[in-house]
């Protein structure tokens, strides 16, 4: 959370005189203070009166985040300058309190971000008074102080926003499209803002899920840096009310992450228990009462069919054969004696 | 609705047996089993006469799940909630498919534009896909933005507050560098254990060569001394191809023998090495080698006389016009392996065996 804190008078035309804050490095806008023929105060970049689009967008969460959803909220608070914060919503409050609360606090709009079981993030997209809301299922969360996203923008800078062309096929992706719009724009001439174009806020859908990226634009060729943060919204139902009200579209796709949890389980659960069956079963079989078979079955493979011989015992011992090493010479010499 | 006799309660209960004590103890309980599927006796035979039942056990299962997605109420929501009057430029948004795919043109592959067709576990094309998607759209809004005169640079003397602090980014600096380092690192750790590799190979040779010269030297030395040649060409080779390491090797055998010397030694060393193994590589394979008959190959037959195919003239002469052994060879293929250097006559030798 920024430690910035602006005090805001009324908001009249003209003539507001905004402080100067201190920037980190210390680099104060002083040519702007030069060129401001020496005024004490330096009249706000952009020109008041001409903020006519008039959104604000409440960000809050209930209890029960964890540090990763804080900073993702942070982060969001940074990248849109049109947002309020509040404190902590109550667990036991019902969720149209949230319309009131942001009555409280002059919003139109609201991201409020729910956790559950410390584990499960949902967020919930509403336009607040009458107009529908999105509950959808947060995964994947990157935030902006990660190390791998080296990009940087203008804080408070007015983003472009890029839809996949799979937003306008669908009736409920067009409402949704609609409500990012107006949610996650920044309104021109907002106070806050920086009247910079440099980032690129992206919409994608793959999956069945809608893919959130945030790039820095380097060079007007396009080269691009990713800046963060980043998350996939998983849409889980659309609601014709603000946090209520008839249901208008249901996603057919989504899986909750207590049913996710509950198939993985099962599916490990019946791996043993079918492992376990296959041992009973071995078990059984060895231990089963296991018949004498008494004729072989394949006596006869051996039997060859001839006629018996006479069974013919030797008394004498047999003639001793005559050895005959080398063949042919007792065969010469033989043949010579005989010659 | 059936109510049973003696219960008190008010969901509509199945009677499935006629002990009432058993009931109350149920409902005691709280067991809903019957009471969940409210159908009662009279019901259900009333379905069964109009034959919605069919023999056989009948559950009662739930209804597929409906899902609901009302068409007409999101587009009338839509119509409702979109705010006409928001010129572009206040909401700055675009819809586009993603740039071209310079790399896969390049490669030749057919690159798939939808956003169905990736492959949502493939990272890299996932990750590709957003950011070619992010490129067309600040192609398409550049000139939309320029001509509404919105910048998209800014300029160098502008500061203002960034979204990162930069703290954060000297942060994300030094992981780069240390990332580049450590790659570098292992660059050249790769590239050196390679060197060594090659470098061993050399050495291997190197010993090899020079363990091979040394012996053949020992070997030419010996030769002298025992009497079986009289030159010592030896000498003048090594001095003349090793440039400078020969003096020391060239000084040992000049002290055990003559200094003598005569030129030309080079080339016939080198023949020396040429046919030195070779000679009796070829020998072997005459003899012991592939196929054909042996045996009756040599005899001094009128062709055989008269054949001088196996004549080297150089090797006959001696090697600088000493024409010793006329215009005949000696037996074919075999020349003395020192180029020139003569086997000494039986006297000569006899004197030089006990010399040594």
């Amino acid at each position: 959370m920024s430690a910035l804190k602006r005090k805001r008078g009324g908001k009249g035309p003209g003539g507001k005189a905004k402080k100067v804050k201190l920037v980190e490095n210390g680099n104060k806008p002083q040519t702007t203070e030069m060129e401001q023929n020496k005024e004490i105060t330096v009249p706000p970049p952009v020109s008041m009166g001409k903020w006519r689009n008039k959104e604000r967008v409440l960000v809050f969460s209930s209890r029960g985040i964890n540090f990763r959803t804080r900073h993702l909220m942070q982060d969001l608070r940074t990248m849109m300058p049109h947002t309020k914060a509040d404190t902590k919503m109550d667990r036991k409050d019902k969720l149209f309190v949230i319309n009131e609360v942001c009555e409280i606090k002059n919003c139109n709009k609201c991201l409020f971000f729910e956790a559950k079981k410390k584990q499960d993030l949902y967020m919930w997209v509403a336009n607040v008074p009458h107009g529908p809301s999105a509950k959808f299922l947060v995964q994947n969360v990157h935030t902006l102080a990660e190390l791998k996203m080296t990009g940087n923008c203008l804080k408070g800078s007015r983003p472009l926003l890029s839809f996949d062309p799979q937003f306008d096929t669908e009736p409920h992706y067009a409402l949704l499209k609609e409500l990012f719009i107006q949610t996650f724009s920044t309104p021109q001439y907002h106070p806050r803002s920086q009247p910079f174009v440099d980032h690129v806020f992206t919409f994608t859908i793959t999956d069945n899920r809608i893919w959130f990226r945030n790039y820095q634009i380097i060079e007007e060729d396009a080269s691009m840096v990713e800046i963060g943060p980043r998350f996939v919204l998983n849409l889980i139902k659309i609601f014709q009310g603000s946090f209520g009200g008839p249901t208008l579209f249901e996603n057919p796709h989504f899986e909750s992450p207590n049913t996710h949890r509950r198939v993985i389980r099962m599916a490990t659960a019946s791996r043993l228990r079918e492992k376990q069956m296959v041992k009973e079963l071995q078990k059984l079989k060895r231990t089963e009462n296991k018949e004498a078979v008494t004729r072989d079955v394949t006596d006869d493979v051996f039997a060859t069919p001839a006629e018996e011989r006479p069974v013919h015992i030797e008394l004498e011992a047999p003639a001793a054969k005559v050895v005959k090493k080398n063949k042919h010479k007792a065969f010469k010499r033989q043949r010579k004696q005989n010659r | 609705m059936v109510f049973g006799p003696q219960n008190h309660c008010l969901y509509p209960i199945i009677l499935v047996n006629n002990t009432m004590d058993i009931i109350e103890d149920d409902e005691q309980l709280g067991e809903t089993s019957e009471q969940d599927s409210e159908l009662s006796d009279g019901e259900l035979q009333d379905a069964f006469a109009k034959g919605l039942l069919k023999p056989g056990l009948n559950f009662t299962t739930q209804e597929p799940k409906k899902i609901v997605n009302n068409v007409e109420g999101l587009k009338q929501c839509l119509a409702d909630f979109r705010k006409n009057t928001l010129p572009w430029i206040e909401r700055l948004d675009m819809v586009n498919l993603p740039a071209d795919d310079i790399v896969a043109k390049s490669e030749g592959r057919l690159d798939n534009k939808a956003s169905e067709d990736i492959n949502p576990d493939d990272d890299f094309q996932r990750e590709m896909f957003f950011y070619r998607q992010a490129q067309e759209a600040v192609l398409e809004a550049m000139p939309r933005l320029l001509k509404l005169k919105i910048a998209t640079k800014r300029p160098e003397d502008y500061f203002a507050e960034m979204a990162k602090s930069d703290q954060q980014m000297q942060k994300i600096r030094k992981k780069l560098i240390t990332k580049q380092i450590m790659m570098e690192k292992s660059e050249k750790a790769k590239k050196l254990r390679e060197q060594r590799k090659y470098g061993k190979k050399v050495q291997v040779e190197v010993i090899q060569k020079r363990q091979r010269e040394k012996k053949a030297m020992m070997s030419s030395v010996k030769r002298y001394q025992k009497g079986m040649t009289d030159k010592l060409d030896f000498l003048e080779g090594d001095q003349k191809t090793a440039k400078g390491g020969a003096p020391a090797k060239g000084g040992a055998p000049a002290k055990g023998g003559a200094g003598k010397g005569s030129g030309g030694q080079t080339p016939d060393k080198k023949a020396m090495n040429k046919k030195g193994p070779n000679a009796k590589r070829k020998y072997k394979d005459q003899r012991f080698g592939f196929g054909g008959k042996k045996s009756g190959t040599k005899w001094n037959t009128k062709d055989s006389h008269n054949d001088v195919s196996g004549f080297r003239a150089k090797v006959a002469h001696g090697k600088g016009g000493k024409g010793g052994k006329g215009g005949k060879a000696g037996p074919g293929g075999r020349g003395p392996a020192k180029g020139g250097a003569k086997r000494l006559g039986k006297n000569a030798r006899k004197k030089m065996k006990g010399r040594s």
